[in-house]
């Protein structure tokens, strides 16, 4: 009895990696869908934990190599079970050229356009509102040349 | 003695068990993973953890610099844009695919042909995409990223040129998901060919159309590329102490010397942020300016297509 329940709870865990794999996977292809009609490029997959109180919200960063003349569009999706809804932003070092919220309006988007005029480096910052733990995926899509 | 001989005996009468539970987990990964394990394994080969165990590098930096440094795509869409025809010239055949033998030639022609099947998707040519797609799914398998790979679907997407849109999603998804699994599994120098291979093929694309139709937007990019070979040039250099590397490393030198007298300047601005139909849109404000001369662009197109070719025969 005592291997059927080892048995079992090994092969729940097993499964259960491979669901959460299949869901991100379908996220990911359901946000590159919404994005419009537009080329998918890149996913940024992230799953963060809650902040602690007072602190600065968890953040996934990854850095990106942008070409000059292309609008690229920068969408985000959270996750169906998710506590925290993301928000994605993007920098030029320190500077913040884009993000899905702006919380001068409290207005959210889906997606913002970026037309992009210097190759370089650039980084996208997904965290989620209040610092609340969620997952989410960023999707850097190719919108056309400028 | 008498603790090591009760620690023997207890491990002799849980072996069985614990071999059992083992053998277990690892038929159910084996099955559930599809794991490609067809790919030829010549000989003894160093494994690839190992190879990387010389790297200075954190993993953590490695990812910070390789995101999205050349994708299979971006080039293509551009040429694409703008309006130049499609050519078979422009890619290479998939018939080297049987003597690509070694991990790094497998990883590097991986790139080559991923970034070949892009160009082919662009133009909607799907009767020659299922060549590129058996190749790509070859040299994945070779080097233990197949399970990435969705063969089948992607070769019945092929065969209906309504689906390009999925299999454009599909094929790029296909080689980030690569990508991710060789970073994950301390396989960076096989992610750094594929994506090196991406470049190359990438920048060899750009180069020939130009010679065919010169444009000034595509001699920017071209120039441009000199920002993305010092990237690509700054991870390489981490698996130095490979032969292959060296050799790799010194044709990527010969294409980082013309690109010197390449100047990329930057002329300051604001962002500008515009929402239209509820649509949110942000004009940068910095632009750069590339200054390439058409000498030093004749050369770079020159090398890079005696580099790829090089290459290609490595």
């Amino acid at each position: 009895m005592k291997k059927f329940i080892i048995i079992f709870a090994i092969l729940t865990f097993v499964a259960s990696v491979f669901t959460q794999a299949q869901d991100v996977s379908q996220l990911t292809a359901q946000c590159a869908a919404n994005a419009g009609d537009v080329m998918y490029l890149k996913d940024f997959v992230v799953k963060l934990d809650q902040g602690t109180p007072g602190g600065a919200p968890p953040t996934a960063r990854f850095a990106l190599l942008l070409s000059k003349s292309v609008v690229y569009r920068f969408s985000i999706c959270s996750a169906p079970n998710s506590d925290g809804e993301a928000v994605l932003q993007l920098f030029d070092m320190n500077t913040l050229l884009g993000s899905t919220f702006i919380s001068a309006t409290g207005k959210d988007f889906p997606f913002f356009d970026f037309k992009c005029q210097k190759t370089g480096v650039y980084h996208v910052f997904i965290s989620f509102k209040e610092g609340k733990a969620g997952e989410g995926v960023g999707i850097m899509s190719y919108v056309k040349k400028l | 003695m008498h603790s090591l001989f009760l620690f023997n005996k207890n491990i002799l009468r849980i072996m069985p068990k614990v071999f059992v539970y083992l053998m277990i987990i690892l038929a159910f990964v084996a099955v559930s993973c599809k794991s490609g394990g067809q790919g030829k394994d010549a000989g003894l080969e160093i494994p690839d953890s190992v190879l990387n165990a010389g790297v200075e590098i954190s993993e953590e930096v490695m990812q910070d610099i390789v995101q999205n440094i050349s994708s299979p795509v971006e080039m293509a869409a551009m040429i694409k844009d703008l309006g130049v025809p499609y050519s078979n010239k422009y890619i290479s055949t998939t018939d080297r695919v049987g003597n690509l033998t070694t991990s790094f030639q497998q990883a590097l022609n991986l790139g080559f042909y991923a970034a070949d099947l892009g160009y082919l998707n662009m133009y909607n040519k799907t009767s020659a995409v299922v060549d590129y797609l058996t190749a790509i799914k070859t040299l994945s398998d070779a080097i233990k990223v197949g399970q990435f790979f969705d063969f089948t679907t992607l070769k019945r997407l092929a065969t209906n040129s309504k689906n390009l849109d999925s299999l454009m999603y599909i094929s790029v998804h296909s080689f980030n998901q690569m990508d991710k699994y060789l970073h994950s599994n301390n396989r960076t120098n096989l992610s750094a060919l594929m994506v090196t291979g991406v470049w190359i093929e990438g920048l060899y694309l750009g180069t020939q159309v130009y010679k065919a139709t010169p444009n000034k937007d595509l001699a920017d990019r071209i120039g441009e590329q000199k920002l993305t070979l010092e990237q690509l040039m700054l991870i390489l250099e981490k698996y130095r102490q490979d032969k292959q590397y060296i050799k790799l490393l010194d044709e990527l030198q010969l294409l980082k010397e013309l690109f010197k007298s390449v100047e990329i300047f930057v002329e300051k601005g604001e962002p500008q942020m515009i929402e239209v139909d509820g649509m949110l849109s942000i004009v940068q404000g910095d632009k750069s300016i590339i200054k390439i001369s058409p000498e030093v662009l004749n050369n770079i197109i020159n090398t890079t297509e005696q580099v790829r070719n090089r290459l290609i025969s490595f």
